[in-house]
């Protein structure tokens, strides 16, 4: 679009001013407020805070794991439907991305809960009902429910460059000797790998910071950093000094796992472009 | 190693195409182009050769084995596809030396033969760039030196100058065949391309309908075509359908045509074929089937010119050296060759 400079500056001002006033201000302000004081200094002090980075991270690596092996898996039965059939089931997998999370805590405990519906069925064949809650209410339920939420988003990005594969260089490698596997192993796997890491990348950061499911799902008994965060700034004792420095902490390791996925992208990008 | 193929037969299970009891066999060191209109079978050959599919009925046997129930991967062929499916993640010298490492030869051996390929490809100096920084006849190239670096028993390819420009195509033609005289591998070539197939192979096989019409070399193909079809795919064709009148003579649309009738009884339905080339430019007035006509389209093509002349009844299509004015032509009797009708 041309137009004098003055005009092109006065359509920018709405949006930089959104952007200045809700992204830079609140970013800055809870910069300064970790590093003001002595914030920083005692969440390294504080055991229990760090044990919640480790879990979150354990949590968010699970959880990206799972989504990513069960994406791939489906994503690569996907690519080799006919396009009609595979259209219709990518709508019916986008629709757990529009559910909010307590719509899918509330899912899964009205499933997996004690008086849950699976449960009683399970409860039927001899199984504790206990067990099964005590196993939905901790780490590895979550890990289930984020699944839920994060595998369709595996697939979404995984899709088109599996879809867009061309099998002929695996028929060709099969055809130079090579095992099926073999030739997945030597001519697919190096060829999605960037895509796969970036999208492991992506959902591995989704997972440490989401808190709407586990909040619904387990309350603040299990101890992960969004949930202290949340205690920080919602209970009674709240310091919101603290809040601030594990607010950056969480900042910095999903930028880190958002540039890891953005490195990735740039390469497997870097790779389509070039092949004729 | 031979490839023989015996009454093959495989059926699409959507569409009706497919391919009925074709036999052909191609001996070690001879080039075999199989041609014929797209849904004529060709590909489906080539796959069910390889591996890719499996025949509902018949044979193929590699050096005299059955590869009934054979994978691909130990029929030890080396197939050039039609968009070469080169690795993009792998160096031309990798793509070539990918074959060895599943045959477990050692990094540097394999290395070293793969160079060597590309060298009787032309292409040690691109031996470390990807397929994207190579142009589509390097790519074929690398793709051919990556067929043959493994010495398969046979090698396919699946219309592997489709996608090059024209001149590309005339002069790696050549080379493919040069490359396949020096390895002595039977090979078979398929193609939609007749010209292709006729400067290139020793025998030529024709398909039409998932069947195979007529396999010879590529001068008797011209020369003796087995029907009507085969006469209008492979080159430039007058084609007249016609009846028997007598001993010699056949009435067609464009009037009666004296011909060797080989006997055929009067009446019989044929079709009569006249190569352009054989067509004779303004012939004295008493020449037998003289035709006068009026010229309706005149391409010059450098080293001849071919021209369509309305005659009474049809158009005689010719190819003469001569930069005259056409008025009329002659059919010459001994260069008109009776066809089934």
């Amino acid at each position: 679009m041309s137009g004098s400079p003055i005009l092109r500056l006065l359509l920018a001002v709405p949006g930089l001013a959104l952007l200045i006033l809700f992204f830079l201000l609140p970013l800055g302000a809870v910069a300064w407020q970790a590093l003001a004081g002595d914030a920083i200094q005692r969440v390294f002090a504080q055991g229990d805070l760090l044990a919640a980075l480790g879990n979150s991270l354990l949590l968010g690596l699970e959880a990206g794991l799972a989504s990513v092996v069960l994406g791939v898996a489906v994503a690569l039965h996907l690519a080799r439907l006919p396009p009609g059939r595979r259209a219709l089931l990518q709508v019916v997998i986008a629709l757990p991305l529009t559910f909010s999370g307590l719509i899918v805590a509330y899912g899964f405990i009205l499933l997996l809960g004690r008086a849950g519906f699976a449960t009683l069925l399970l409860a039927e064949l001899g199984a504790d009902p206990a067990a099964i809650a005590a196993f939905l209410y901790d780490r590895p339920g979550l890990v289930l429910a984020y699944s839920y939420f994060l595998t369709p988003r595996v697939i979404l990005t995984l899709l088109p460059v599996f879809a867009n594969f061309d099998h002929r260089q695996t028929e060709a490698a099969e055809s130079m000797g090579a095992s099926r596997l073999r030739a997945l192993i030597d001519i697919l796997a190096p060829q999605v790998a960037p895509t796969v890491l970036a999208s492991f990348a992506l959902v591995t950061a989704v997972a440490f910071g989401a808190y709407g499911t586990a909040l619904a799902l387990v309350g603040t008994q299990i101890n992960i950093l969004p949930l202290r965060l949340y205690s920080l700034i919602a209970d009674a004792g709240a310091d919101f000094p603290l809040a601030a420095a594990l607010s950056v902490l969480l900042l910095a390791v999903c930028s880190f796992l958002m540039a890891v996925a953005e490195i990735a992208a740039a390469r497997s990008e870097a790779d389509h472009h070039v092949r004729t | 190693m031979s490839v023989v193929v015996d009454s093959l037969a495989f059926r699409y299970p959507a569409a009706g195409a497919g391919l009925d009891g074709v036999s052909l066999d191609v001996v070690p060191g001879e080039f075999c182009a199989v041609i014929g209109p797209s849904g004529c079978g060709k590909s489906t050959l080539l796959k069910l050769i390889a591996g890719f599919l499996s025949p509902a009925a018949g044979q193929i046997r590699i050096a005299g084995t059955d590869m009934t129930g054979v994978p691909t991967r130990l029929r030890n062929l080396g197939i050039v596809f039609q968009n070469y499916a080169l690795f993009p993640h792998m160096t031309a010298l990798e793509n070539v030396a990918y074959p060895l490492k599943l045959r477990g030869v050692g990094r540097a051996e394999r290395l070293r033969r793969a160079g060597q390929a590309l060298e009787r490809t032309r292409l040690s100096g691109l031996a470390d760039r990807h397929p994207r920084q190579l142009s589509g006849g390097q790519q074929q190239r690398v793709a051919l030196a990556r067929a043959l670096v493994f010495a398969p028993g046979a090698l396919l390819l699946d219309e592997p100058l489709s996608a090059l420009d024209a001149a590309h195509r005339a002069a790696m033609r050549d080379e493919i065949r040069a490359v396949q005289r020096e390895h002595g591998i039977a090979t078979l070539h398929v193609t939609h391309d007749q010209e292709e197939a006729l400067s290139i192979a020793d025998k030529v096989a024709v398909m039409r309908d998932g069947a195979l019409l007529q396999l010879a070399s590529p001068q008797e193909l011209y020369d003796r075509p087995a029907d009507r079809f085969v006469a209008g795919f492979v080159g430039h064709a007058n084609l007249f359908d016609g009846t028997v009148r007598g001993p010699d003579l056949v009435e067609t649309a464009i009037g009666p045509l004296a011909c060797a009738t080989g006997g055929q009884p009067a009446g019989t339905s044929v079709t009569l074929l006249a190569r352009p080339e054989a067509v004779r430019t303004d012939p004295p007035d008493d020449a037998v089937n003289r035709f006068a006509g009026t010229l309706v389209r005149d391409r010059f093509l450098g080293s001849l010119r071919r021209y369509d002349l309305a005659v009474p009844g049809g158009t005689i299509l010719g190819e003469t050296l001569s930069r005259a004015d056409i008025r009329s032509v002659q059919i010459p009797p001994e260069c008109l060759r009776i066809l089934p009708a």
